[in-house]
């Protein structure tokens, strides 16, 4: 390598002259004076005109104002004093006139000082989202609560890392919202961020995803945007099923899942459906889904739903009363978020009495409006239609007096919905079902129950049909 | 407003103010040429806000008025325009161009937008050639610094005392200086034309010919040469201290003629690296001037020439355009190359005359 001397080095010297005392009132005065400027000078004339100009000093009346050169001088004295005149006049009472200085000014030095200072840091970091990889460090799984109704994404979250990318990849994770699959995901980043540094790692929800390659396409970048996401190691994608909606991002990340998959990187996906019943996927991202592991998260059951609140409690340094946590569990059912709202309210409550012990009676007044509010009235007529539909049988057999097993099975998950989700008692189920008899009734539910113990699928359809139904 | 004039000569003055507009302005007005139908004159008007250019053409003026239109649109019409008499007049927001072949209606931009050209009193001037005054620039300006970090560097000194113009230029790896006579006995200080701006100046001094005066103050510069005003910013720093850095005493000096020094330079420059670095050596017993060049991907060349030496040998290595630019300079028959051994700047100069003289560090590896 070569290079030439230089024949000034450390010599040269700029010798700038500065004329100006940069007070901060007549800064602000000036800044002021501009803003009303702007206003009334067209755009490219203010940028043209304004560029670089202050107030050098204010002497008896009169402001001196520092311009760049004597174009500017010139220009600003014959066609815009009047203008400058009077929005100055607006903001002070004393200036009388305006005379223009050709000046460098403060331009120089103030922006030798910002570039030596290093600029504040604007969050604190423990709790803020980390920077590279997007992961909130808040979820890990030390902080995650397992129980039945996780403890299959839990395991297959475990086998990931172990063996990244080769055990079950890709790892989907899907069930309905508030029950944990992104505290899950992002565990799983955060392990990989604490125990292999090196490892590219990257948190982002689809439409992040879908959002990044928007402007890349209207940047013209979309190789750029190829290759920063075919650099990951693990990517982490929240909520895919967003995806099935956007045909050319949906082109895109079936490449990229390709590229990452073939080059055996992990990825881990969320979705609110199974990938069989997402609307509007193709055949061959659904089935390369399909090829890795699919766990589903369901609703916490009621030991779980205990453990959780316990645990909340205890990180927020609380200690409840058995009896109010139990309470909560029982009456606030469906997802974790709404638990945890929940117990948010009574924590406050307890903060607003100064720590003193909340009783059951308190926790009932307070969640009355809370416990109501996840119940929703839906007419029996639209469970049967709704059933009826999904199972793909028509709606008026449900009632009829027919055997058929294609028919049977819909009744049967219909009654017991009816009675597990709207407790609806047996005899009015039998009335409104063309007629049965209660007995009837009791045996299917008792029928679906048994079932669910050993039917991995029946579960799975009466989580999606809980869903059609919410 | 309407007039009509000569085609060349309306060409010629819209060619020279193209080149003072600024087509990515933030202001949209300063891509166009101003024209003015006034007082029986017609002027055009040009400015980048460093240097602006206005120029009289003689015009048969039939009603007064201004317009400002596009200089590239003009320009790029009036380039094809055959025929001897351009008449332009103006209907609406339209101005109408028309030759004796073509015609065409250009849009026009809003003329209240567009700056007056800063005045210089007259206090202060001092006048040479316009010749004279347009060699020195030419003779230094191709030193000055392309990077906008230093605007002193970017730019053309000009200095006058005791009845002689100095001009100088440098990037800090090599500098210039030509001297010119001035008419009379003016002194000024330091004036720092962009480099920019100085070589439109230029332009116009060879244009223009017989004398030109320039008047200054601490913020601008401007002359009237011919029927041309032009006028330019002068930067407000301070240009390096470059005298105490020419070297007095030498341990070697060569005289070599500058064509064949020419030649040579240009040919070792085809096996020259992506450095364009070439090793000189002195040799004072052989009285030779040995060029070499390698570039690993092409080849080498050696390239002698005869040359009268004294003093020590001497080898080092420079970037052979550096030394090629200052020959362009440099207008006697031979070249006198001045040097102090390794890691010091080499004095070349115009053997016959003292008025110029280049400054280059070598390369190190």
């Amino acid at each position: 390598m070569f290079c030439t001397y230089s024949f000034f080095d450390g010599k040269v010297v700029t010798a700038y002259s500065y004329t100006t005392n940069p007070m901060t009132t007549t800064k602000e005065l000036w800044e002021n004076a501009l803003v009303e400027l702007e206003l009334t000078i067209s755009k490219p004339n203010f940028n043209t005109w304004f560029k670089d100009t202050h107030i050098v000093k204010v002497e008896e009346g009169t402001v001196y104002l520092g311009v760049p050169s004597q174009f500017a001088r010139d220009w600003l004295s014959t066609k815009f004093h009047k203008d400058i005149l009077r929005s100055l006049r607006s903001l002070s009472d004393t200036v009388r006139s305006v005379e223009y200085i050709i000046s460098r000014g403060p331009k120089k030095n103030t922006v030798e000082e910002a570039r030596t200072v290093p600029p504040p840091p604007s969050e604190l970091p423990l709790e803020s989202i980390h920077q590279k990889t997007n992961l909130n460090p808040r979820f890990t799984f030390s902080s995650l609560v397992v129980g039945p109704f996780n403890e299959l994404a839990h395991a297959a979250a475990q086998a990931v890392i172990r063996k990244p990318g080769i055990a079950y990849n890709p790892l989907l994770i899907y069930g309905p919202t508030g029950l944990g699959k992104t505290h899950l995901i992002q565990s799983i980043g955060n392990h990989f961020r604490v125990t292999t540094p090196d490892r590219k790692v990257q948190y982002m929800t689809s439409e992040k995803f879908s959002m990044d390659y928007v402007s890349s396409l209207q940047a013209g970048k979309v190789q750029s945007f190829k290759e920063k996401y075919r650099q990951y190691d693990l990517l982490i994608m929240d909520d895919v099923q967003f995806l099935a909606k956007m045909e050319k991002t949906k082109e895109e990340f079936f490449h990229l899942f390709n590229f990452l998959h073939d080059g055996n990187k992990q990825l881990i996906f969320t979705s609110d459906q199974h990938p069989n019943v997402i609307q509007g996927l193709e055949d061959r991202m659904r089935s390369r889904l399909n090829a890795g592991m699919i766990v589903s998260v369901t609703p916490p059951d009621h030991e779980s739903r205990l453990a959780i609140v316990r645990a909340k409690a205890t990180a927020h340094n609380v200690i409840m009363p058995d009896e109010v946590l139990e309470y909560l569990a029982t009456t606030v059912e469906g997802n974790v978020r709404e638990l945890e709202g929940a117990l948010n309210l009574l924590l406050i409550q307890f903060e607003l009495r100064n720590n003193e012990t909340l009783t059951l009676n308190d926790a009932k007044t307070l969640l009355r409006g809370a416990a109501s509010a996840t119940k929703k009235a839906v007419s029996v007529q639209e469970v049967v239609r709704t059933i009826s539909g999904f199972y793909g049988v028509e709606e008026h057999s449900i009632y009829e007096k027919t055997r058929r097993k294609e028919v049977v099975r819909p009744r049967q998950v219909i009654m017991f919905l009816l009675r597990e989700d709207f407790k609806i008692s047996f005899p009015t189920i039998g009335e409104k079902l063309g007629g049965r008899d209660h007995t009837t009734v009791i045996h299917s539910c008792e029928k679906i129950k048994n079932d669910l113990r050993s039917d991995s699928v029946l579960s799975q359809e009466l989580s999606q049909i809980r869903l059609m139904l919410k | 407003m309407k007039f009509e004039t000569s085609t060349t000569e309306f060409l010629s003055a819209v060619g020279t103010a193209t080149r003072f507009v600024e087509r990515r302005a933030n202001l949209p007005v300063l891509a166009g040429i101003l024209m003015v139908a006034e007082g029986g004159r017609l002027t055009l008007r040009a400015t980048n806000l460093e240097c602006g250019v206005e120029i009289t053409v003689p015009a048969k003026i039939a009603t007064e008025g201004m317009v400002v239109v596009p200089a590239g649109v003009l320009s790029g019409f009036l380039n094809t325009a055959r025929g001897k008499t351009v008449s332009i007049s103006l209907v609406g927001e339209v101005c109408k161009v028309e030759t004796e072949r073509a015609s065409a209606s250009i849009k026009t931009l809003p003329h209240e937008d567009f700056p007056v050209l800063p005045r210089v009193s007259a206090e202060r001037s001092f006048t040479a050639k316009s010749a004279d005054l347009a060699r020195a620039i030419r003779s230094v300006a191709y030193c000055a610094s392309l990077s906008a970090t230093k605007p002193e560097l970017q730019s053309v000194l000009l200095s006058a005392d005791g009845g002689k113009l100095t001009a100088a230029a440098t990037d800090s790896f090599r500098l210039a200086e030509k001297v010119v006579p001035l008419r009379g006995s003016a002194s000024t200080p330091q004036l720092l034309v962009p480099a920019r701006n100085a070589a439109e100046l230029m332009r116009i001094l060879d244009t223009a010919g017989g004398e030109a005066e320039i008047y200054f103050n601490e913020n601008q510069l401007s002359t009237h040469v011919g029927t041309i005003y032009y006028t330019s910013r002068v930067i407000d720093a301070a240009f390096p201290n470059y005298k105490q850095i020419i070297p007095k005493t030498f341990a070697t000096e060569a005289l070599v003629l500058r064509e064949d020094l020419a030649v040579a330079l240009k040919s070792i420059s085809i096996f020259a690296d992506k450095f364009s670095h070439v090793s000189v050596s002195l040799d004072p017993v052989k009285k030779t001037l040995t060029l070499t060049s390698r570039n690993p991907d092409v080849g080498e060349q050696v390239c002698t020439l005869k040359a009268t030496i004294s003093g020590e040998p001497f080898t080092m290595s420079f970037n052979g355009r550096y030394l090629a630019d200052s020959l362009q300079s440099a207008q006697g028959e031979s070249i006198k190359i001045q040097a102090n051994g390794p890691g010091k700047a080499i004095l070349i100069r115009d053997a016959g005359d003292d008025s110029f003289f280049y400054l280059a560090m070598p390369m190190n590896r």
